[in-house]
């Protein structure tokens, strides 16, 4: 039993042609025990930013919460949003202060930054992060996500092409993995604003 | 954590593969010690090892594909980029294996024996379903000492239609549409679900020609090598049709 597949999460991001969209599964499990069908990993932190936390639920939660307070900190005290890439420094931080004793997520970041471009990063769970232009993916089926993202992914896709790979990618990927799945959410964030649609999955 | 303590810790079995404490679950021990100088140390050499590998196969009306890369490997070093995982059992029949190469080996060994005394008893060589059957029995007779070879069996029915069955290490096995199996199965499979099985697809099921089925089983590679450090080189594809010479076809992936 490992302790980032104790509650089981599936979360996939990619970039299209100026936007990003970011898709996760619903389920919460403890093992294999399936508890919850509608329990939310990723959270819209800005207008135009996601953040997708996959790991151990009770620190996905925390995190979204230490995040939230943190971001807040910062528009207070300088009135702006906070850049995608501020926003991944700030998590790739925060989880390093836990070095030896560490927040088990590794979570996704996905926006769009000033200029309206794509911004994908992914983190372990101890900070390091890598950015991407493509596709970013986490949780406990990262083979299967990330063979059906090689596969279905073009560069420049518009928001319904996007919508129609990151669908197809996160439902094949998740119905190979016992400890997620059970439904899926996708958030398609373009300079206009977010297209948030629910999948229609296996209930399994 | 003190050096005086009374309780005994598990000895520790290390092998070629790693180190393994005897009980399983926690142990406590002196974080700077790793438990070298408290604790009993077994050494024991591994009978297995790990050469890589990915094989996948599809099966249609009246043909079957079979695809697997030849990189050769060991750990983080590449013994070969231009090894077969592909055997023909019968002219209508190919078996695709990755795992632990010396057990591969001996498996098609033993197989093509076993293929030759039937074929002798029964002055003909064996269908699909019976070469199925008998790779399932040998997999059984080392069910204690297992062959470490991951098998996908693809070849054409009494019937002329496809057929692929995948196995595990110990001969359970199950005849199927499609299957991958080997180091890049989790790259491979999602997506094979999503094509060939039109899984989460409201579209009705396409009828797939041989052609396009062997253009999907190239993407397929093309993304596990990608992604997979043991996938890579060279794919190796047969094609098996009802009543036509067996096709063969090698396809270059990146070497790195």
């Amino acid at each position: 039993m490992s302790i980032m597949s104790y509650n089981g999460s599936a979360i996939i991001a990619m970039a299209g042609k100026d936007c990003v969209g970011i898709a996760a599964d619903r389920r919460l499990g403890i093992q294999l025990k399936t508890v919850s069908t509608d329990f939310t990993k990723t959270f819209q932190m800005q207008p135009k930013l996601f953040v997708g936390l996959a790991g151990l639920a009770t620190d996905v939660q925390t995190l979204h919460n230490l995040l939230e307070f943190r971001m807040s900190l910062f528009k207070l005290r300088e009135e702006r949003d906070m850049p995608p890439e501020v926003v991944n420094n700030l998590l790739s931080t925060l989880l390093y202060e836990k070095r030896f004793g560490p927040y088990f997520v590794e979570p996704i970041v996905a926006g769009l930054d000033e200029d309206n471009k794509p911004f994908l990063s992914c983190m372990d769970l101890i900070g390091s992060s890598v950015k991407a232009n493509d596709f970013v993916v986490s949780g406990t089926c990262t083979g299967n996500m990330f063979g059906m993202c090689e596969a279905l992914y073009r560069p420049d896709l518009n928001p319904d092409e996007l919508f129609e790979a990151l669908a197809q990618s996160l439902l094949s990927s998740v119905d190979r993995d016992a400890m997620s799945g059970w439904g899926g959410v996708v958030h398609i964030i373009t300079k206009d604003g977010v297209m948030t649609k629910e999948l229609k999955g296996r209930m399994d | 954590m003190s050096m005086n303590k009374m309780t005994l810790l598990p000895p520790l079995m290390a092998s070629s593969e790693g180190s393994v404490p005897f009980r399983l679950g926690p142990v406590e021990e002196d974080p700077c010690d790793h438990g070298i100088t408290s604790r009993p140390i077994e050494h024991r050499f591994s009978p297995y090892d790990f050469n890589g590998g990915t094989v996948a196969a599809i099966a249609g009306d009246d043909y079957v594909v079979v695809a697997a890369d030849t990189r050769l490997s060991s750990g983080y070093e590449i013994l070969s980029r231009d090894t077969t995982k592909l055997h023909a059992v019968t002219t209508n029949c190919v078996l695709a294996s990755s795992g632990c190469k010396t057990d591969v080996d001996q498996l098609r060994s033993v197989l093509d024996i076993r293929g030759k005394i039937y074929q002798h008893n029964h002055r003909k060589s064996m269908s699909t379903p019976s070469v199925a059957q008998m790779l399932s029995n040998t997999l059984y007779y080392k069910r204690f000492f297992p062959y470490y070879a991951f098998n996908l069996l693809a070849g054409l029915d009494q019937e002329g239609k496809g057929a692929v069955y995948s196995y595990d290490a110990i001969g359970s096995f199950e005849r199927s549409q499609y299957s991958a199996n080997g180091s890049g199965q989790a790259y491979v499979i999602p997506l094979l679900d999503n094509l060939i099985g039109n899984r989460n697809r409201t579209t009705p099921k396409p009828d797939l020609s041989v052609e396009e089925v062997v253009e999907i089983l190239k993407d397929a590679f093309l993304n596990a090598g990608e992604r997979d450090i043991y996938t890579g080189d060279q794919v190796e594809i047969i094609v098996l049709r009802k009543d036509q010479p067996v096709s063969r076809q090698l396809f270059a992936l990146k070497a790195d």
